[in-house]
C-alpha cells in the first residue's frame, strides 16, 4: 500500500466529476484560482490585507510588488505552504489543500535543491512526493533533460552544477508532475538569454496548453512581454489588478518618446517646471511621462525649438513601471529596484 | 489535517538511503568498531610485547645459602634466576659486561626476617620486574621460614589458599552467578550509549533541518507535503539510519572481540592473570577483559525501546531549534532547553548506581526527559518492577506527543523565516500562529 501512487483524496470529491474535469490525461486543467479577502498575519506584522485577485487558464497573470508588499506570503497562501487568517483561497472551485498541492508547481524565487543529490535522483523524489510513481517520475525526468540538452549531468550532484543550470533542474522539478497551477517566482535569475528565450517558449507553450500562470517578477521589462493580466501589490495590498491592456488603455497616451540631436537642456526645464516627468534619458532620447494638465504639443513646440534637429516624436501608452511608479508612488518603486533581502516569513 | 502515511514513509526511505549511503556514514559505521576493538585490545597485545623485550637473566647472589635453587626452580620463561657462588663485586662486573641483566643480593639477614633484598640492575627495569622479583622472593623466602619454624602440613596449606568471596543472586529460577560488576559496566555504557546517540543522532537532525532551510529546498518540499510530514519523515529515517549503525556496531564489537580474544589469550600468560595455566583460551580472555559480558535479551529488548523514545522526544525538540536558525553557531542559545534535560541525568547517575531501588531514583527514572537514561541505568544494575519500566515508557510516549505537536508548530513557521536569528520568547510565541 505504500509504495505507488497514494489513493489521492480529491478523486472522490464532486468536484473531480464536474462536465469540464473530464480529459483524457490525469488532471482537469480548465480550472482557475481565486483569492478572496486574505488576510496574513505573523505576530503583529500584517503581511497580507484582505487581498482578492484571480487567474485564468490559458491566460499568464504578472505578480507584481516591491520587497515586503506580501508577494511571498500571498504565494505561501496559494500553495498551501501557509494558511490565511482570514479569507479563502480556491482552486478550481475548492478550497487550496493538499490536493491541490499535487497539481500545483511552485518555482521558488531562491533555488532550492539538495546540493548533495544526484539531479536524476531529485527529480524522483521531488516527483514521488506530487505522487508520481517513480518509474514515471524518472521517464518524465528524462523526458525534461533531453528537452534541456542536459541528459549529460543527470548523474551529477547538484553543487557541481552551476547557477543557471541549477535553475534549469528547478524548473524541470516544478513541471514534473505535469501541474495545471504554475507558480514562477523570478523564474529567469541566473540564466544566460539562450536558456531564459528557452524557458519563456516553454512557458508560453504551457499557457497554450491552457494551464493557469502565475509569474511574479520585479522585472517590469519580462511581466510585459509575458503576462495577459497583472495584479500589482504594495504594502500587503492589491493596488491595481486586471487585464494588463485595459490598464494601458486607462492611462492613456500620456507618455511622450522624444530622439534628438543638439542640446537637451529643454528637458531639465520642462521637468524643473513641473510639467514633465522623466521616465528615462539619455543623450539624445527622453522619455516623458505628461503631468497633469500638460499639453503634449506645447512639449513638442519647445523640443522643436530647443534642439538641433528632432528625429522622432511619438504619443505611447505609459511603459508598466510608469504605471508602476503613477500607482504606488516614487518611493516604493525606488524600493522595486532594490535587490530581493532576506524577509521575514 | 490528516497526515499522509505514504509520504512519511517516501521522506523515511529517502533520508534514510542518502545517509546510510554516503561515505561518511560507511566509514564512520566501519571503524568506530575497529577503533574500540583495537582500544580493548591495545593493553593486552602492549604487555604481551613489552614481555617479549624482556627476556631476563638474574645472577643471585645467595648468602644464606638455601633460597638460591628454589629460586632457580620459581624461574619462568621472561625472568631466569641463576644462582652464583661468585663475591658481589665480581658479579657486579659480570652484568656491567652484559652476562647477566641484573643481580639480587639476599644476605643472611633475609631468613630472620630483619634483612631486605636488593636487586641490581643497569636500567631501573620496569614495574612488571619488580613486581614480579618481588613475588618470586616472597613466596621464596616464605617457604623457607615456614620450613625451619617445622610448619605443618595443614599450615602450609592454609597459606596457600586464598579466602575471596563468591556473590550470588537469589532468583527466581534459583540462585545464579552474580555479575554485579559486569551489570554495572552494562548500565554504564547503556546510559552513556543512549546519552552519546540521542545528542550525536539529535544534532544530526537538527542538521538536516538546517541544510534544508539555508539551501532553501524547504520551500519546494513544502509545497508538496505538509511540515509535519517533512519533520516526521526526517526524524523517522535518521532514526532510522541511527539504529541501523548501532546493531552494526553492536555486531562488529561483539564479533571482532569474539575473534580477537582467542588470538589473544594465545600471547598471554595465564599466570599473570591469576587463571590456571591450562584454562582455556576463553577463561583467560574473560579474565583480561576482552569479552562483552552476556547481556539478557530482555534488557536489549528495553535498550531498543528505550533508545527510540528518547531519540524521538529529542529529535523533535532538535528540529524545532534547527528550524529557527540558518547555521548551526546560532542554534547555541536556544539548545539551552533542550540540552539541559539531556545532560542532567549524567548527574544522578552516580546516585542512581549507589541505589538503583532508592524512592528518589524510581522518581527520577520515570520522569520522561530522564527515563532513557536512568531506566536503563536502573534496569541493568537492579530488578526493575516491569510496570515501572512501562510507566516510564508510557510517559516517554505521552511526552514525545505533546513535543511533537509543540516542535511541529515551531517547525513550520521556522523553516520558512529568514533574517535574524529570534529569541526563545519569539519562538515560543511561533506555537500560537495560526
Amino acid at each position: 500500500m505504500l509504495d505507488g501512487p497514494s489513493p489521492w483524496p480529491w478523486s472522490f470529491s464532486p468536484w473531480s466529476f464536474s462536465p469540464w474535469s473530464f480529459r483524457a490525461d490525469r488532471f482537469p486543467r480548465m480550472s482557475h484560482l481565486d483569492v478572496s479577502n486574505v488576510t496574513k498575519r505573523y505576530g503583529d506584522t500584517v503581511a497580507v490585507d484582505d487581498v482578492s485577485f484571480d487567474a485564468e487558464p490559458g491566460r499568464i497573470l504578472g505578480l507584481l510588488g516591491p520587497n515586503g508588499a506580501g508577494k511571498t506570503s500571498t504565494i505561501r497562501m496559494i500553495t498551501y505552504i501557509a494558511v490565511p487568517d482570514a479569507g479563502t483561497v480556491r482552486y478550481d472551485g475548492r478550497t487550496v489543500g493538499p490536493w491541490s498541492q499535487q497539481r500545483m508547481g511552485y518555482l521558488p524565487e531562491e533555488s532550492g535543491l539538495y546540493k548533495r543529490l544526484e539531479v536524476k535522483e531529485q527529480l524522483v523524489y521531488l516527483g514521488t512526493l506530487k505522487g508520481l510513481s517513480e518509474q514515471d517520475a524518472a521517464e518524465r525526468a528524462h523526458h525534461w533533460l533531453d528537452r534541456f540538452d542536459a541528459t549529460d549531468w543527470a548523474d551529477l550532484n547538484i553543487e557541481e552544477l552551476s547557477k543557471g543550470m541549477q535553475q534549469k533542474v528547478q524548473f524541470i522539478a516544478t513541471l514534473l508532475h505535469d501541474p495545471s497551477l504554475l507558480i514562477f517566482d523570478e523564474p529567469f535569475s541566473g540564466l544566460d538569454p539562450i536558456n531564459a528565450d528557452l524557458l519563456r517558449d516553454i512557458i508560453l507553450e504551457l499557457r497554450r496548453d491552457d494551464r493557469t500562470i502565475l509569474f511574479a517578477s520585479h522585472r517590469m521589462e519580462q511581466v510585459e512581454q509575458l503576462c495577459d493580466d497583472i495584479c500589482l501589490m504594495a504594502d500587503g495590498e492589491v493596488v491595481l489588478h486586471g487585464n494588463l491592456r485595459d490598464i494601458k488603455q486607462q492611462f492613456g497616451r500620456n507618455t511622450l518618446v522624444l530622439e534628438f540631436d543638439g542640446p537637451d537642456t529643454f528637458v531639465d526645464e520642462l521637468a524643473g517646471a513641473g510639467r514633465v516627468r522623466v521616465n528615462t534619458r539619455s543623450a539624445h532620447r527622453a522619455e516623458l511621462t505628461l503631468a497633469d494638465g500638460t499639453d503634449a504639443r506645447a512639449v513638442l513646440d519647445v523640443a522643436l525649438d530647443r534642439t538641433d534637429e528632432l528625429y522622432r516624436y511619438e504619443r505611447v501608452e505609459p511603459p508598466l513601471n510608469e504605471i508602476f511608479v503613477d500607482t504606488v508612488g516614487e518611493a516604493e518603486a525606488q524600493r522595486m529596484q532594490q535587490p530581493p533581502a532576506a524577509s521575514a516569513a | 489535517m490528516k497526515t499522509s502515511l505514504h509520504k512519511i514513509w517516501l521522506i523515511v526511505r529517502s533520508e534514510y538511503w542518502r545517509r546510510v549511503r554516503s561515505t561518511a556514514f560507511i566509514l564512520a559505521t566501519l571503524l568506530v568498531p575497529v577503533g574500540f576493538v583495537v582500544v580493548a585490545a591495545a593493553p593486552a597485545a602492549l604487555g604481551y610485547l613489552a614481555d617479549q623485550g624482556s627476556r631476563r637473566t638474574v645472577a643471585v647472589v645467595d648468602q644464606t645459602g638455601r633460597l638460591g635453587d628454589p629460586l632457580a626452580a620459581a624461574s619462568t620463561e621472561q625472568l631466569t634466576f641463576r644462582p652464583v657462588a661468585q663475591s658481589p663485586d665480581s658479579v657486579r662486573a659480570a652484568v656491567r659486561a652484559g652476562a647477566y641483566d641484573g643481580y639480587l643480593l639476599l644476605p643472611d639477614s633475609l631468613l630472620d626476617g630483619t634483612g631486605r633484598a636488593t636487586y641490581y640492575s643497569m636500567q631501573s627495569g620496569g614495574l612488571t620486574d619488580q613486581i614480579q622479583i618481588e613475588d618470586r622472593v616472597g613466596t621464596v623466602v616464605q617457604q623457607q621460614r615456614l620450613r625451619a619454624a617445622d610448619a605443618t602440613a595443614a599450615v602450609l596449606s592454609i597459606l596457600e589458599s586464598d579466602a575471596s568471596v563468591r556473590t550470588r543472586t537469589i532468583k527466581e529460577a534459583g540462585t545464579g552467578a552474580d555479575h554485579t560488576f559486569a551489570y554495572t559496566a552494562i548500565g554504564y555504557v547503556m546510559a552513556f550509549v543512549i546519552y552519546f546517540a540521542v545528542f550525536v543522532y539529535g544534532q544530526y537532525v537538527m542538521q538536516g533541518v538546517i541544510e534544508e532551510k539555508s539551501s532553501r529546498v524547504v520551500e519546494v518540499i513544502v509545497s508538496s507535503v505538509r511540515p509535519f510530514e517533512l519533520l516526521m519523515g526526517k526524524v523517522l529515517g535518521i532514526g532510522a539510519m541511527g539504529l541501523t549503525q548501532m546493531v552494526v556496531w553492536a555486531a562488529l564489537v561483539t564479533g571482532g572481540l569474539a575473534g580477537a580474544a582467542p588470538l589473544l589469550a594465545f600471547f598471554l600468560d595465564p599466570a599473570s592473570l591469576g587463571v590456571p595455566a591450562d584454562a582455556s583460551s576463553a577463561a583467560v580472555a574473560e579474565a583480561a577483559g576482552l569479552t562483552v559480558p552476556p547481556v539478557p535479551y530482555a534488557l536489549l529488548g528495553w535498550f531498543v525501546l528505550f533508545f527510540v523514545g528518547g531519540f524521538l522526544l529529542y529529535a523533535s525538540l532538535f528540529a524545532a531549534v534547527g528550524s529557527a536558525v540558518e547555521q548551526q553557531q546560532d542554534a547555541q542559545n536556544l539548545l539551552l532547553p533542550v540540552l539541559t534535560p539531556l545532560i542532567l541525568p549524567l548527574l544522578f547517575l552516580a546516585f542512581v548506581l549507589e541505589s538503583p531501588d532508592a524512592t528518589v531514583s524510581v522518581v527520577l527514572s520515570l520522569i520522561p526527559f530522564f527515563s532513557p537514561i536512568l531506566m536503563m541505568l536502573r534496569a541493568a544494575i537492579t530488578t526493575v518492577p516491569v510496570w515501572q519500566m512501562l510507566v516510564a515508557l508510557g510517559l516517554l510516549g505521552a511526552t514525545f506527543v505533546a513535543m511533537i505537536g509543540l516542535a511541529g508548530r515551531i517547525y513550520r513557521v521556522g523553516i520558512l523565516s529568514y533574517g535574524k536569528t529570534p529569541s526563545l520568547r519569539e519562538v515560543a510565541r511561533w506555537i500560537t500562529y495560526r
